[in-house]
Parts: structure tokens; C-alpha cells; sequence
């Protein structure tokens, strides 16, 4: 506990210091938070237009999309929050100053991963978490039970996220190329702004099961509407932490095959 | 001319040698033309219509406005603001040629590049998904489309330069970039055809200069334009281009009396 503390206090100076970097422009920061913003509304917009249209997309009404979608915003911007850092390691990686992290009394992912979180992003997540209160208020699917498993799922589509940052930074150490893998990750993240159905076979299958958007951001939602069974759930929990495993295991061989770029 | 037939050529040249950098630009381009692809196949019936638009041409608009966007949207004009903030302009003052010229040859060596991507990356979806897709069988329509899309080229190569412009007064010029394109991402119709906007919207966005991007030259090719509709589009998305060509020529040569640079 002590030690949780003694972490939750250097994230939270170093995330102080990133926001003082970031609120140096403001007009920049102000821009940047529009840009999210108004990205965000403009899609919802699209998706009423199309709903009003279609009354129905793959089977889900409008509200039951608005929940898969603020389910996705929310999934997709809570690990920008906390994993900023990961878009700025390849500079460390280059400039040797991951070698100077490597020295500090600190867990050697800590500060690859949460060395600064992005305080614009938790506009987005209150925005995304109001939707999803919203769009659930409007669905008569919804149980405490249901709730319980839609929280559950969230919390493992954030540690599947997290695996897939910890791979992201394996991969940066052994071959320095993370902004490219990261935004491809980002980019296939996006394919869950709408449920799985939406997809056909054999791209359905492949982003369930293979590269599991589906079940980063469909099932939580799935599990919320009562459209998941107890082996879903299962399927989905042993996945996540399965690859949060495989994934602390390739960050340890990154590191042993670390060789040092430093000044 | 020649020279900067050569800056183009040498900006093929470098993207040829970040290969798999480009490789994964494309992959990503690729993924999100799928979830705009499958997104629309999902809400079209069959043999039906929706907004108007039956599958076939809504698939067609879907696949041309990806193949539009990687001509009229690959740029090298981010480049001009960090360009001018670092001073790196000094020496293309120096140099004999245009500024703007060897931006814009840039821009094309980059598009040749892309497109030539995206050709064979949409040949390959075709073959895999065969879609049914309209084929315009009046050349003269063909030809309208790639006058649209020629003057498209021109459009985002000056809102581009604009932008990067900003740097002679702001060493902000990424934070008004991401606003922009987060207007052109929806604006331009590259995920869905405008007129699927209410009509007051659609009215609108016809005088401003988003939608000539791609949606224009794709309602040319689609066939949903009359006559009056060809005749005002055109005159509308030239003005914008003239307006644009004299705004950012102004705006060079004030910026070039606030420019400043040290040590390089």
C-alpha cells in the first residue's frame, strides 16, 4: 500500500510537469481540446443521421450504438490518458535517456508507461462516461448484474490495452519503431467505434478473436444489453490477462536484448 | 521546370527509403477505408436505397473517395511550419527557386507515391470483397471528375500552406493543423456523400471549400450533378482557389517581413 502510494505520488508530479508543458501554448491546448471535442460530436452526428435513416445498424438501435461508441471513446482515450508517455519513448529509446530511467528505484515499465498523463483527455473520458450513463438509462436490457459484468469487461479491455502498450514498448526497445506500431494499434482500435456485426467474416473473426478489438470494445457493451454469454466472458477475461502476461514476458526479453543508445 | 521535376523525384526517392514507415501509413489507411466500407454495406439494403444512394454507388463513393483522398490530401506542406520555425527558410531564400513551387513539386513527388499505393491497394479490396461498383460510361464526365479533382490538388496545397504560414507569427502550427483536419476528416465527405446532411448544412457547405475536395469531384463521377449543379460547383471551388491563391501569396510576403532566424 505504502509503495501504491509512494507511485500514485511520482505519477502525479509527472503528470503535473507534462500539463504545464502542454498548457505553455494555451491557444494550442484549447485547439487540441476543440479538435477532440468537435472530432467527437461530428461522428455522433453521422451516426444519428445514419440511424434516423437505417432505424437499425447490424441489429442495434440508436441509443444501444451511441453506448458502443461512448463504450469506445472511453476505452480508446483512458489508455491515452494514463500512456502517454509510450508516443514519447522512441525519443527516450534515442536519445539515451531511457537509460537514465533504467537507474531510477522505479519498476522498469513505470516510466515508459505512466511518465505523464494527458489532462485533455479527461474532457473526452467525462464526455464518453455521461453517454454511456445516458444510452444505458434508455436501454431496457440493463440489470445491476449487467452492470457489474459491463464494468468488469471495461477493466479488462483497459489491461488488454495495456498489453498491447507493453508490446508497443518491447517492440520500440528491440527495433525503435514505436509511432508507427502505436498508431497502427490506434487505427485497428478504431474499427470497434461500431459493434463487431457491423463487420462481415472473415475481418469479423480476425478483429474478435486475432487482433481482439471486438472484445476490448464490443463485449462491454455486449455484456451491458444482455447479448454475451458466460463463456464470452470467460473467453474474454482469460484473454486479457493472457496477454498481459505474454506481454510482461516480451517486454523482460526486450530488455535483456537492450543496448544502450546514450550520450 | 526541370528543377523541379527533380524535387519531385527526390521526394519519391526519399519515401522509397522509409519504406516501412510508408507501409504502415498505408496499412492504416487501408483499415480505416474498411470500417467506412463494411459500415456502409451494413446500413444499405441489398436492392434497395439509402439517402438516394443504391449499394453499388454508395460502395463506388466510399472506394473513389479513398483513391480522391490519397491524391488531394497527401502533402508535404506540414513541413513549412517547422521549416520556418527552426530557420531552416534562410536557406531556401537563398536558393533560385520558388518557395511555394518547390513545396508544391514536393507534394506531388508524395501523391505519385501514394496513389500509386492506393491504386494497387484498391485493386487488391476489389478482388477479395467484389463489390459492385458503377463505372461512368460518359468520358465526358471522367474528364470533368479529374478537372475537380486537379483543382482539389491546388485547394489543399494552398489551405496547407496557409497553415504551415502560421509559424511566421505562432510556433504553434500543429494544434491549428489537427482542427483542420478534424473538419476535412468530416467535411470533405470522405465518410459519407454531403447530401445526407439537412438541407440548411448542405447549403452551407457548399460555399465553403471542404466538400470540393473530394465530395465534388465524386458527384461528378457518380452522375448526381445537373448542369447548373456542374456550372456553380465549378465556379465556386475556382473562386475558392483564387481567393486562396491571392491569401496565401499576401500572406508569404508579410510573413516574410516578420521572419527572422540566428545561428544557422
Amino acid at each position: 500500500m505504502k509503495r501504491l502510494n509512494r507511485y500514485l505520488i511520482i505519477w502525479w508530479k509527472l503528470t503535473l510537469g507534462t500539463t504545464q508543458i502542454a498548457f505553455q501554448s494555451r491557444f494550442g491546448a484549447v485547439l487540441f481540446l476543440l479538435g477532440k471535442l468537435l472530432r467527437y460530436v461530428f461522428f455522433l452526428l453521422f451516426l444519428v443521421l445514419l440511424v434516423n435513416r437505417a432505424k437499425v445498424i447490424a441489429g442495434y438501435t440508436f441509443w444501444e450504438i451511441v453506448l458502443f461508441y461512448a463504450t469506445f471513446n472511453f476505452l480508446d482515450t483512458l489508455p491515452q490518458f494514463f500512456f502517454r508517455n509510450v508516443y514519447r519513448f522512441r525519443q527516450q529509446i534515442l536519445n539515451g535517456y531511457f537509460d537514465n530511467l533504467l537507474l531510477k528505484p522505479l519498476p522498469s515499465l513505470f516510466h515508459p508507461l505512466f511518465g505523464g498523463s494527458d489532462m485533455l483527455d479527461l474532457f473526452v473520458l467525462i464526455l464518453s462516461a455521461g453517454f454511456i450513463i445516458f444510452a444505458g438509462w434508455h436501454s431496457d436490457h440493463v440489470t445491476v448484474l449487467r452492470v457489474l459484468l459491463y464494468i468488469l469487461l471495461l477493466m479488462n479491455g483497459f489491461i488488454i490495452s495495456l498489453g498491447f502498450h507493453i508490446f508497443v514498448l518491447g517492440t520500440g526497445i528491440l527495433s525503435t519503431a514505436v509511432d508507427n506500431t502505436v498508431m497502427l494499434y490506434r487505427d485497428l482500435t478504431q474499427m470497434g467505434r461500431l459493434p463487431i456485426e457491423v463487420y462481415q467474416e472473415p475481418l469479423r473473426g480476425l478483429i474478435t478473436f486475432v487482433i481482439p478489438v471486438g472484445i476490448m470494445m464490443t463485449y462491454p457493451g455486449r455484456a451491458l444489453l444482455g447479448l454475451l454469454s458466460w463463456q464470452g466472458v470467460v473467453i474474454a477475461l482469460v484473454f486479457g490477462v493472457g496477454l498481459l502476461f505474454i506481454s510482461l514476458r516480451f517486454w523482460s526479453y526486450a530488455l535483456r536484448h537492450y543496448t544502450s543508445a546514450s550520450n | 521546370m526541370k528543377l523541379y521535376l527533380q524535387v519531385a523525384k527526390n521526394t519519391w526517392d526519399e519515401m522509397m527509403s522509409y519504406r516501412f514507415n510508408f507501409a504502415m501509413w498505408r496499412l492504416r489507411n487501408v483499415l480505416q477505408l474498411l470500417t467506412v466500407y463494411y459500415l456502409w454495406l451494413a446500413v444499405t439494403p441489398q436492392n434497395g436505397h439509402i439517402f438516394g444512394y443504391s449499394r453499388s454507388l454508395i460502395l463506388t463513393y466510399v472506394l473513389g473517395a479513398s483513391l480522391i483522398g490519397s491524391i488531394v490530401f497527401s502533402t508535404r506542406t506540414q513541413e513549412m511550419g517547422d521549416n520556418i520555425n527552426n530557420g531552416e527558410l534562410s536557406q531556401f531564400l537563398i536558393r533560385p527557386f520558388g518557395y511555394l513551387g518547390y513545396w508544391f513539386a514536393r507534394d506531388i513527388g508524395d501523391k505519385l507515391f501514394n496513389v500509386s499505393f492506393a491504386l494497387a491497394e484498391l485493386t487488391i479490396i476489389y478482388f477479395i470483397l467484389r463489390p459492385s461498383i458503377f463505372l461512368q460510361p460518359n468520358i465526358f464526365a471522367v474528364l470533368l471528375t479529374i478537372g475537380a479533382i486537379c483543382i482539389a490538388v491546388v485547394m489543399n496545397f494552398f489551405l496547407g500552406s496557409l497553415l504551415g504560414m502560421i509559424a511566421f507569427w505562432s510556433p504553434e502550427v500543429w494544434a491549428p493543423r489537427f482542427i483542420f483536419f478534424t473538419l476535412v476528416s468530416f467535411f470533405a465527405g470522405g465518410l459519407f456523400p454531403l447530401d445526407i446532411l439537412p438541407v440548411p448544412m448542405q447549403r452551407v457547405f457548399a460555399f465553403l471549400p471542404f466538400g470540393y475536395l473530394q465530395y465534388f469531384p465524386l458527384q461528378i463521377y457518380l452522375g448526381k450533378l445537373s448542369s447548373n449543379g456542374l456550372i456553380q460547383g465549378f465556379c465556386i471551388a475556382l473562386v475558392w482557389c483564387l481567393l486562396l491563391y491571392f491569401l496565401v501569396t499576401w500572406v508569404w510576403r508579410k510573413g516574410l517581413r516578420v521572419y527572422s532566424s540566428e545561428g544557422n
